[in-house]
């Protein structure tokens, strides 16, 4: 590898890092659902795709929209359709049947990917993105403005949902129901308010990182909804179901270990050894990055 | 009185039945069945065949039908199934098309899919140990070259993208004899675009163009900066993307962001669509792409809008099937079939004959010819986006 190599290896990994955390924010809303609900959510990338349509759809009245106002209008979006996808997906759904909800939770995402298809016709739509053209160059390494920015409002959000969750009346109420549902219950807490305030909470950081994953490239497509969803689960296995710093840190590294292996090996390989990192997870450490190592014979 | 009363009004009803009955006679309605991607990504391709071919049809009906082997005049219909772009589905519907009455299909939109059900057609007319089915497929969409020669049931009205592209790199070669490097940028995971590219290297290679190297991403791709990268290293003069609109946006954009300036585009058939525009209009300007169609005769100006009425858009795959419904046409009336319940195998067994002899059509940009492959040779141009639109560029023909 002589240093030209060397320099674009870094490149692609601070490119994956920077999108990473796109696939950071799904990875927090995968984790936090289950941690909640001990409950997988498959529909939640294609709901997060769906916020950042329905962001265009609101905003249809009004020309050229800024860019920041789009991105609010998708969390609005997000907060809206993940009320609904608790209604349709799980409220009604026998507590007593995990893979039910998991079902209703697939059938979800493919309703959703169809509604977005039939409305569009399933042609890609221009998505605004902010900072597009510039570019931050330091010496041989180049920086995307939109990326930067992506990356700054992922952590933005990021800090702002710790703080939430670890702050407020509602994040305690959040955390007290996931750890003891029942006691929460007997202590005056309403579970279905906070399974409801979960699921908004979750789908306006979705509603973002649709929006986000938009303006990356400019354009929103319904073939973003199954890629990002395999990232979700990915980052949400590999950070640990239900740990929050792990999401943020596995989706960092897997946006960034993306683009190496894109780097080295090429796309046909790519996705082979992120599986394979998956795999690894599953089989060493189980209960993700923040896990302690599990006891064996 | 009473009597005579009875009398006329069991005269008059038996008028009306048979002037209604006469009336019923004289207008049937052939049914065509169409079929392709309506739901999916690709949906766009579904519905744009269907709207062109209702739109060829209302055509024709307006002229005032087709003329049936009976000597009975028929309106057509068209009815559009959705495949899914999926080969199992792509099967499923063809057997259900082939259990109706129905006696020619038109589609599918996918080359996976056409394929797969090719395959499951009689491979040689005739062939008593084949029980393959026996109805005429006629595709519109499908682009992967060759796909015919699966079987003599098989027919396409599909441009030749060997062709085309064999014509556009000897005539970069021509017009720009100064340019000498290639670099190629191709959709990894998607049949046409991989297979376009295959033709796209090869002939820039027999122009005397040195490839460069390859960039090659998935069609559901967002970050392209690796591959762009190489690309810049590379400082081709010429790059050549074979990708559909969304990831063919995100290269142009990363190209722009990189710094990546060729000097001259070239793009795959299918994206020389309005999507491309709406997505990266400044980034696509001048990238030049080869099409079977484009609204610059009288005929295919009115087509685009008879299309545009029924919810659709002209682009170069569904003129292919309004063209398919005038050739039906034809080929109903020179085969006289009958389009009767009675008569279906006796029909396809017409269709597929006369649609195996045409020699040559006729198409909205000019005569397309036919091979013995039952492929078509088609009439084209290059355009090239220029100002937020697409413009003809060049015209091979003339």
């Amino acid at each position: 590898m002589d240093l030209l190599d060397l320099i674009d290896a870094v490149q692609s990994v601070a490119d994956g890092l920077l999108f990473g955390s796109t696939y950071a924010l799904l990875g927090i809303g995968f984790t936090l659902i289950f941690g909640v609900m001990h409950k997988i959510n498959l529909s939640y990338a294609a709901a997060s795709i769906g916020a950042a349509y329905g962001s265009l759809l609101l905003l249809s009245g009004f020309s050229a929209a800024p860019a920041i106002i789009v991105f609010m209008a998708a969390a609005l979006c997000g907060g809206v359709i993940g009320a609904l996808v608790y209604f349709i997906g799980f409220k009604f759904i026998p507590v007593a049947n995990p893979l039910a909800t998991l079902m209703s939770t697939v059938g979800l995402l493919l309703l959703i990917d169809e509604i977005i298809v039939h409305t569009t016709e399933g042609v890609p739509l221009a998505y605004p993105a902010l900072y597009s053209d510039v570019v931050v160059r330091l010496g041989q390494f180049m920086l995307r403005g939109d990326l930067m920015f992506v990356f700054v409002l992922g952590c933005a959000c990021m800090v702002l949902f710790l703080l939430l969750l670890y702050r407020t009346r509602l994040g305690i109420a959040t955390r007290a129901v996931s750890q003891q549902p029942i006691a929460s219950q007997l202590c005056g807490i309403s579970i279905l308010k906070v399974n409801v305030l979960t699921f908004v909470v979750t789908g306006m950081l979705g509603g973002i990182a649709g929006a986000m994953s938009g303006a990356a490239i400019g354009m929103l497509s319904p073939l973003l909804a199954q890629p990002l969803t395999v990232k979700g689960l990915i980052v949400t296995v590999i950070g640990g179901l239900g740990s929050i710093p792990g999401a943020i840190i596995a989706g960092l590294i897997v946006g960034g270990l993306e683009s190496l292996f894109q780097f080295l090996r090429g796309v046909t390989e790519r996705d082979l050894y992120i599986m394979m990192l998956l795999f690894a997870f599953l089989v060493f450490r189980p209960g993700g990055i923040f896990a302690r190592a599990p006891g064996r014979d | 009185m009473r009597i005579l009363s009875v009398a006329a009004a069991a005269l008059l009803a038996g008028l009306m039945t048979s002037v209604s009955g006469g009336a019923l006679a004289q207008e049937r309605t052939v049914k065509i069945t169409g079929f392709g991607a309506k739901s999916g990504v690709v949906r766009v391709f579904g519905v744009n065949s269907e709207a062109a071919m209702k739109a060829a049809a209302e055509e024709i009906n307006k002229a005032g039908g087709v003329t049936l082997g009976d000597g009975t005049k028929a309106k057509l219909a068209v009815e559009f199934l959705d495949d899914r772009c999926n080969a199992e589905e792509g099967i499923s519907v063809i057997r259900r098309i082939a259990s109706s009455d129905a006696f020619v299909a038109v589609g599918p939109t996918c080359s996976n899919v056409a394929e797969s059900l090719f395959g499951i057609l009689q491979k040689k007319v005739g062939d008593a140990s084949d029980s393959g089915l026996q109805i005429p497929v006629f595709a519109d969409v499908a682009a992967k070259g060759g796909l015919a020669a699966i079987s003599e049931w098989a027919f396409r009205n599909v441009p030749s993208e060997l062709e085309m592209y064999k014509s556009l790199f000897a005539w970069l070669k021509r017009e720009h004899p100064n340019l000498k490097t290639i670099y190629g940028g191709v959709e990894k995971d998607f049949a046409h675009s991989n297979a376009t590219y295959g033709v796209m290297k090869k002939q820039a290679e027999e122009n005397g163009f040195q490839v460069l190297g390859t960039g090659e991403w998935l069609l559901n791709d967002t970050n392209f900066s690796t591959q762009v990268r190489e690309m810049r290293r590379a400082n081709p003069e010429i790059v050549a993307i074979s990708a559909h609109p969304f990831t063919t946006c995100g290269v142009l954009r990363e190209m722009d962001r990189q710094g990546v300036k060729p000097k001259l585009l070239i793009g795959l058939t299918s994206s020389s669509s309005i999507e491309t525009l709406q997505g990266c209009a400044k980034q696509a300007e001048g990238i030049i792409i080869p099409t079977s169609f484009a609204p610059v005769t009288p005929e295919a100006k009115a087509a685009a809008e008879n299309v545009s009425k029924q919810g659709g858009s002209m682009d170069l795959h569904s003129a292919a099937a309004y063209e398919i419904m005038f050739i039906l046409k034809e080929v109903i009336e020179s085969q006289k079939i009958m389009a009767k319940p009675d008569t279906v195998q006796a029909d396809r067994n017409k269709m597929r004959q006369g649609l195996a002899a045409l020699k040559e059509t006729k198409g909205l940009l000019g005569t397309v010819g036919r091979t013995k492959d039952r492929e078509a040779i088609k009439p084209y141009l290059y355009v090239h986006a220029k100002d937020g639109s697409w413009q003809v560029l060049h015209k091979p023909s003339s």
